[in-house]
């Protein structure tokens, strides 16, 4: 019986005790519902949005469609339209409405992390409002599409990038020529070296530039007895006694020669003109004649001697030689 | 009785619980099951199994409760995660911890002393005292019991479940309206009514599973007081083998 004695003590007012902890639950519960019903809009007057789009991968019911960041909608059904486009029907408390107008562009993107976001971006908020029931295509982006495409680029980027510093690539044979050049230029010879590739060509260049050294000095020299040759010439040719001097002196001695030949010439006018007006003694006059003609055949042989002394003397006639000293 | 297979044993306690709970919506369904004697009964087992443990529980409730929140709400802050965080909350500690744990929590309470008492009753020859004089114990006695072991379970846990919501918003957006609209939201997003129901339901058959498993383990004693505690561990044993059970479905029947 000491097992009954907790069992059987009745509290007073157990029946209100009860009813009170039973009203409590009631009312929360009920309280709870009507606030889950508030929340699911149901007590909210809203107009239909459609959007219609390729895929509705990441889409899901009660999924909001935001605005500036701000929730506006909720996804209330998706289907597939007969065109094989995912439909997406989506409700707009009519305080929200306003976000959206005729110019309104809607998207779907999906991040890594996280379920796809519907968004809406009204450009201008002038345009008139979007009506009821409104059909709408949206635009699509998805990262989580991109990223295997992304990875294969990578990929190869990386498979070409280890080829070329792998072992034998091209970037360590570059290298490992780099070093042989620095170490070349480092050498004896300096960039010389590493240009030519080894010592001994480096070598036979600077052998070269040598004798072309000594061949520039040698041809100096002989430069210098060509100016002096030069300046005996114009000496010879230019200078007292020289060539053109000796020309003018012959020029000088054919205008005295010039000068007997015109006398004998008048001499010769001056017979005939007397074998014109004497015809008489006509033996006489021949006699004269013969004496005459002989002074003329001395005047013109005279000339041919001087011209071609001239001849001989004169530098610049092509035929002549001119024998230098 | 012999011990001769474990596992047939094991089946056929299952089997008799099972039977008990037909047995036991059938009382409740007739109408003759509600008698004043009944109702006093029933708001008896109210008053023990959810009054009476009304102050430690909301204690524990609100400690647990507070913990998990503040927990996820902090874990979803560091991973940038925020967004998600109340609505984890609401789905994972709302909708199934909370009633798990309150259920577990009346089990231990008044699972076992119920056990105990249909053991005692049987062990001591009370209960064919009272079919001898004309009374059937299933109505009179064991109905009530399940009835008021499943209002019990689902006022706590929806007092608890109180608590954590406004836990919940409290932790994520302090003691201001400010998070009104955004929590709102996420109470929409999760509280369906498909989950409400669910929810509803899920509380109920904790509750009766609580009252039903016991008692059908009880009525197993033997005349001998020595076979009671064996059929309150056999009864506490399988009552938490059917709670996880009834959780697991119900986690099926919504995820998968």
């Amino acid at each position: 019986m000491d097992i009954e004695a907790p069992v059987t003590q009745v509290p007073k007012h157990l029946q209100f005790r009860v009813a009170l902890l039973l009203a409590v639950t009631l009312v929360i519960a009920v309280g709870f519902v009507v606030y889950a019903l508030y929340a699911r809009g149901v007590f909210q007057a809203v107009q239909r949005l459609t959007l219609v789009a390729d895929n509705a991968e990441g889409v899901s019911v009660r999924m909001d469609l935001t605005f500036a960041g701000f929730p506006i909608g909720t996804v209330r059904r998706i289907t597939l339209n007969d065109a094989g486009k995912a439909r997406i029907e989506i409700d707009v408390p009519h305080d929200d409405a306003k976000w959206l107008r005729t110019s309104s562009v809607f998207t779907i993107e999906r991040g890594l992390v996280g379920g796809a976001k519907i968004r809406a971006y009204s450009g201008n908020l002038q345009d008139p409002p979007l009506p009821d029931g409104a059909v709408r295509p949206v635009l699509r982006g998805d990262t989580a599409e991109e990223v295997p495409q992304l990875v294969a680029t990578a990929r190869g980027i990386l498979e070409n990038m280890e080829r070329l510093t792998g072992t034998g690539g091209s970037v360590q044979a570059t290298l490992a020529n780099l070093q042989t050049l620095s170490e070349r230029m480092a050498g004896r010879h300096g960039m010389l070296g590493a240009v030519l590739g080894s010592d001994e060509q480096a070598a036979k260049v600077l052998g070269t530039i040598e004798r072309a050294n000594t061949l520039l000095a040698s041809l100096e020299r002989a430069s210098t007895r060509l100016d002096t040759l030069l300046a005996n010439t114009d000496r010879r040719v230019l200078g007292d006694g020289g060539v053109v001097d000796e020309t003018r002196k012959v020029v000088v001695q054919a205008e005295a020669l010039l000068g007997d030949v015109r006398g004998s010439l008048k001499k010769l006018d001056a017979v005939l003109a007397d074998a014109q007006s004497v015809g008489s003694s006509a033996k006489a006059a021949t006699a004269d004649l013969g004496q005459l003609r002989a002074e003329v055949d001395e005047s013109v042989r005279k000339i041919a001697r001087l011209v071609e002394e001239i001849n001989r003397k004169w530098p610049f006639q092509r035929e002549s030689e001119i024998t230098l000293p | 009785m012999s011990p001769a297979n474990p596992l047939l044993e094991w089946l056929i306690g299952w089997a008799r619980a099972v039977r008990f709970a037909g047995l036991a919506i059938a009382t409740a369904m007739s109408p003759s099951a509600y008698r004043p004697e009944t109702r006093d009964v029933a708001l008896k087992q109210i008053y023990f199994t959810a009054w009476q443990i009304l102050p430690g529980f909301a204690l524990f409730s609100t400690l647990f409760s507070l913990v998990v929140i503040v927990i996820s709400v902090n874990t979803a802050r560091d991973f940038g995660l925020e967004q998600y965080a109340l609505e984890l909350i609401l789905r994972a500690l709302v909708l199934e911890l909370i009633p798990l744990v309150t259920a577990l929590f009346v089990a231990l309470r008044s699972g076992a002393a119920i056990a105990t008492e249909i053991g005692l009753m049987k062990a001591t020859g009370e209960l064919e005292r009272m079919q001898a004089a004309g009374g059937d114990p299933l109505e009179r006695e064991f109905v009530p019991r399940v009835a008021a072991a499943a209002v019990s379970v689902f006022s706590l846990t929806v007092m608890s479940c109180a608590v954590a919501v406004a836990l919940a918003y409290t932790v994520m957006y302090g003691a201001s309206s400010d998070g009104f609209d955004d929590f709102t939201r996420v109470v929409a997003l999760v509280f369906g009514p498909a989950a409400l129901g669910g929810f509803v339901v899920k509380c109920v058959v904790f509750g009766a599973l609580v009252a039903v498993i016991p008692i059908a383990a009880g009525l197993h004693a033997s005349t001998r007081l020595k076979s009671v505690p064996v059929v309150v561990l056999d009864g506490m044993v399988r009552l938490f083998f059917a709670l996880g059970a009834v959780e697991l479905f119900a986690l099926a029947v919504k995820y998968i």
